[in-house]
C-alpha cells in the first residue's frame, strides 16, 4: 500500500472523495429545506436570506459543482494515473484544483443567499468566480491531459475519453454562456439577449446535463463497475460507440428546452429529433454497463457497493428514455414548467449521477486507505434509504407534474380555464410533502454514508500509526 | 410544392456567412461520424477494439491493487 501511495498521488484523490461526501450532506440537506418551504411555506420565515428563491440556486449548485465536481475531480485523478500507470504530471497543480474548487464554492455560499446572481439556470454565479471556475476546471483539465501524455501504457481507457470530453465541452459551453459585460463587481449584464440569451442558456444548459453530469459519470461507470464487478466489460467495441454518438449527439439537444417559444420551431424539431435519437447509445452504454456481470449475477446478492452501481445505470437508462420522450412536442406540451421536469431532473441527479458517485466512493475509500468498509450494514442501510428515498420523490413529482398539467389546460364547455392557478398550487399540497419525505429519506441515507466513511477513514488512519509505531520501536 | 418541400425549402441567397459556417461544420462532423461508425462496427476492427477489455484487470496484476 506505501508503495502505491508513492507511485500514483492519491492524497488528492482521499481529499476530493472525502469533501465529495460532505458536499452530498450539506447539498441534499438543503434540498430537503427548500422542499419543505414549497409544502410549508412559513418555513420562509419572512427571511430573504432563506427564501426558495435564493435557496433553490446554493443547493442546484451544492449537489451539481459541489458534490458532483469534487466526485469529478477525485475519480478522474485516480483513474487516470491508475489507468496510465503513472502519478499525476503534477501535484502542485491538482491541490490548486481543490481549493480553488472550494473557494467557488465558497463563493456560492455566500452569495447566492445574498441575491448576487446572474439568473442563468446552473450557471448563476457572477462573473467574478465565472472567472476562477475556467481558471480552475483548465487546470483540471491540463494536469489530466499531461497526465496521459505521460502515461506507461499505450491504449487511452476508454473512461479518460469520456473524462476528456467532459473537460473539452464544458470549457467550451462554460465560456461562451458565461461571457457577459461587468457593471459591478457582482453585478454583470449577458452578452446576448432577447432569444439567442434563452439559446444559449439552454445549449449550455442541457450540456451541463449531458457531459459534466453524463459523460464524465460514464467515465466513472466504464471504470469502477469493471473494477467492483472484477470482471472484463461486456463490449469494449460499444463503449466506442457510446463514447462517439454521445459526443456527437449531446451538443444538438439544448433547443427542445424551448419548445413553443420565440425560438424558431425547426430547432426545436431538431433537438427532440437527435433526442429520440440518443435513446440508442444512452441504452447501448446502459446495457454495456449491466451485461459486465453477465454469469456473475449472484455477486449482487452480497456486493452492496455493485448494487449501487447497477442501480444508477438502471435509472440512467430510464431518465435516458423518459427526457427524449419529453422532449418531442406532443409530451412536451403537456409536461413543460411542470413538476414532471423536476422528477426526471431527479431521477438522473439522484438515481443515476449520485447513485454511481456513491458507488465509487465506497469503491475508492477502501482502497485509498488500505481497509475495509467500517460497516457493510450501513451501506445496505444507505443502499435502501436511497433507492427508496429517490423512488418516493419521483413518484410524486410524476403525480403532482401530470396532474398540474392537465389541470392548466382544462377549459369548459365555453372554452374558459376549468382551474385557476391556485387550484392548481392547492392540489401539489400532498405530492410536495411526499417530495420532501423522499428527499429526507435520501439525505438520511447520506448521513449515513459521511458517518461509515468517516469511521472507516479514522480506524484506519489509527492503525496506520499504530503500525509505524510498532515498526520505530522494533527498530529502536 | 408539396408540404415536406416547402418544410425543407431553404432561401440560399439568404445564407449569411454564420450560416455556410455552421452548415459546413455540421456536414463535417457528420461526415467524421460515419467515418467512425464505418471503423467502429467494421468486423476487421473488433478483435483490435476488444483487446482492450481487460485493460484495468490486468491493470489489477500489474499495479497490485487489492
Amino acid at each position: 500500500m506505501q508503495a502505491e501511495q508513492q507511485q500514483y498521488s492519491f492524497e488528492i484523490v482521499k481529499w476530493f472523495a472525502y469533501m465529495a461526501v460532505v458536499y452530498l450532506v450539506v447539498g441534499t440537506g438543503i434540498g430537503v429545506y427548500i422542499a419543505s418551504e414549497l409544502a410549508w411555506p412559513v418555513l420562509n420565515f419572512d427571511n430573504p436570506y432563506i427564501s426558495f428563491g435564493r435557496l433553490r440556486p446554493l443547493h442546484t449548485n451544492a449537489v451539481i459543482f459541489a458534490f458532483g465536481g469534487s466526485t469529478l475531480m477525485a475519480t478522474a485523478y485516480y483513474i487516470v494515473q491508475r489507468t496510465s500507470g503513472v502519478r499525476l504530471w503534477s501535484d502542485k497543480l491538482a491541490w490548486f484544483t481543490f481549493w480553488g474548487w472550494n473557494l467557488v464554492i465558497v463563493g456560492a455560499v455566500i452569495t447566492l443567499p445574498l441575491g448576487l446572481t446572474q439568473s442563468k439556470e446552473y450557471a448563476e454565479l457572477e462573473w467574478p468566480l465565472d472567472i476562477l471556475i475556467a481558471v480552475v476546471w483548465l487546470a483540471y483539465s491540463f494536469n489530466f491531459i499531461m497526465t496521459l501524455s505521460i502515461r506507461k501504457v499505450s491504449h487511452i481507457y476508454v473512461a479518460n475519453w469520456f473524462f476528456l470530453a467532459m473537460m473539452i465541452m464544458v470549457t467550451y459551453l462554460h465560456v461562451v454562456n458565461s461571457l457577459a459585460i461587468p457593471v459591478e463587481l457582482f453585478k454583470s449584464y449577458s452578452l446576448f439577449a432577447g432569444v439567442q440569451d434563452a439559446m444559449i442558456q439552454w445549449w449550455w444548459g442541457h450540456n451541463a446535463v449531458g457531459f459534466f453530469l453524463t459523460a464524465g459519470f460514464l467515465g466513472i461507470m466504464y471504470y469502477f463497475v469493471p473494477k467492483q464487478a472484477n470482471r472484463p466489460v461486456y463490449s469494449y467495441r460499444l463503449s466506442v460507440i457510446h463514447f462517439w454518438a454521445l459526443t456527437f449527439g449531446y451538443v444538438w439537444l439544448g433547443a427542445h428546452h424551448l419548445q413553443y417559444t420565440a425560438l424558431p420551431d425547426w430547432t426545436g424539431s431538431l433537438g427532440a429529433a437527435i433526442s429520440l435519437a440518443m435513446i440508442i447509445p444512452s441504452w447501448g452504454g446502459a446495457i454495456n454497463g449491466m451485461f459486465t456481470l453477465s454469469g456473475a449475477w449472484d455477486k449482487l446478492r452480497t456486493d452492496y457497493i455493485l448494487r449501487f452501481l447497477i442501480v444508477s445505470l438502471a435509472f440512467y437508462a430510464m431518465s435516458t428514455f423518459e427526457g427524449p420522450v419529453m422532449s418531442s412536442k406532443t409530451v412536451n406540451a403537456l409536461s413543460h414548467y411542470t413538476d414532471w421536469t423536476i422528477g426526471h431532473v431527479h431521477a438522473g441527479a439522484l438515481g443515476w449521477v449520485a447513485m454511481v458517485s456513491i458507488g465509487a466512493i465506497y469503491h475508492m475509500v477502501e482502497r485509498l486507505w488500505g481497509t475495509t468498509i467500517h460497516s457493510v450494514k450501513l451501506v445496505n442501510l444507505h443502499f435502501w434509504m436511497a433507492t427508496i428515498g429517490t423512488a418516493v420523490y419521483i413518484t410524486a413529482m410524476w403525480v403532482s407534474g401530470i396532474m398540474q398539467g392537465l389541470m392548466w389546460r382544462a377549459y369548459d364547455d365555453y372554452g374558459n380555464l376549468a382551474y385557476t392557478f391556485v387550484e392548481s398550487v392547492a392540489q401539489m399540497h400532498p405530492y410536495y410533502a411526499m417530495r420532501a419525505v423522499g428527499g429526507l429519506i435520501f439525505f438520511l441515507g447520506a448521513c449515513v454514508m459521511l458517518y461509515n466513511i468517516t469511521v472507516t477513514i479514522r480506524k484506519a488512519v489509527a492503525n496506520s500509526s499504530a503500525k509505524e509505531a510498532a515498526l520505530v520501536n522494533a527498530t529502536v | 410544392m408539396t408540404k415536406l418541400q416547402e418544410y425543407f425549402n431553404t432561401e440560399w441567397s439568404a445564407m449569411t456567412g454564420t450560416d455556410w459556417f455552421g452548415l459546413i461544420l455540421t456536414v463535417v462532423i457528420f461526415i467524421l461520424m460515419v467515418v467512425v461508425y464505418y471503423w467502429a462496427l467494421n468486423p476487421k476492427n473488433k478483435q483490435e477494439l476488444e483487446s482492450h477489455r481487460t485493460m484495468l484487470l490486468n491493470d489489477d496484476d500489474m499495479k497490485s491493487e487489492k
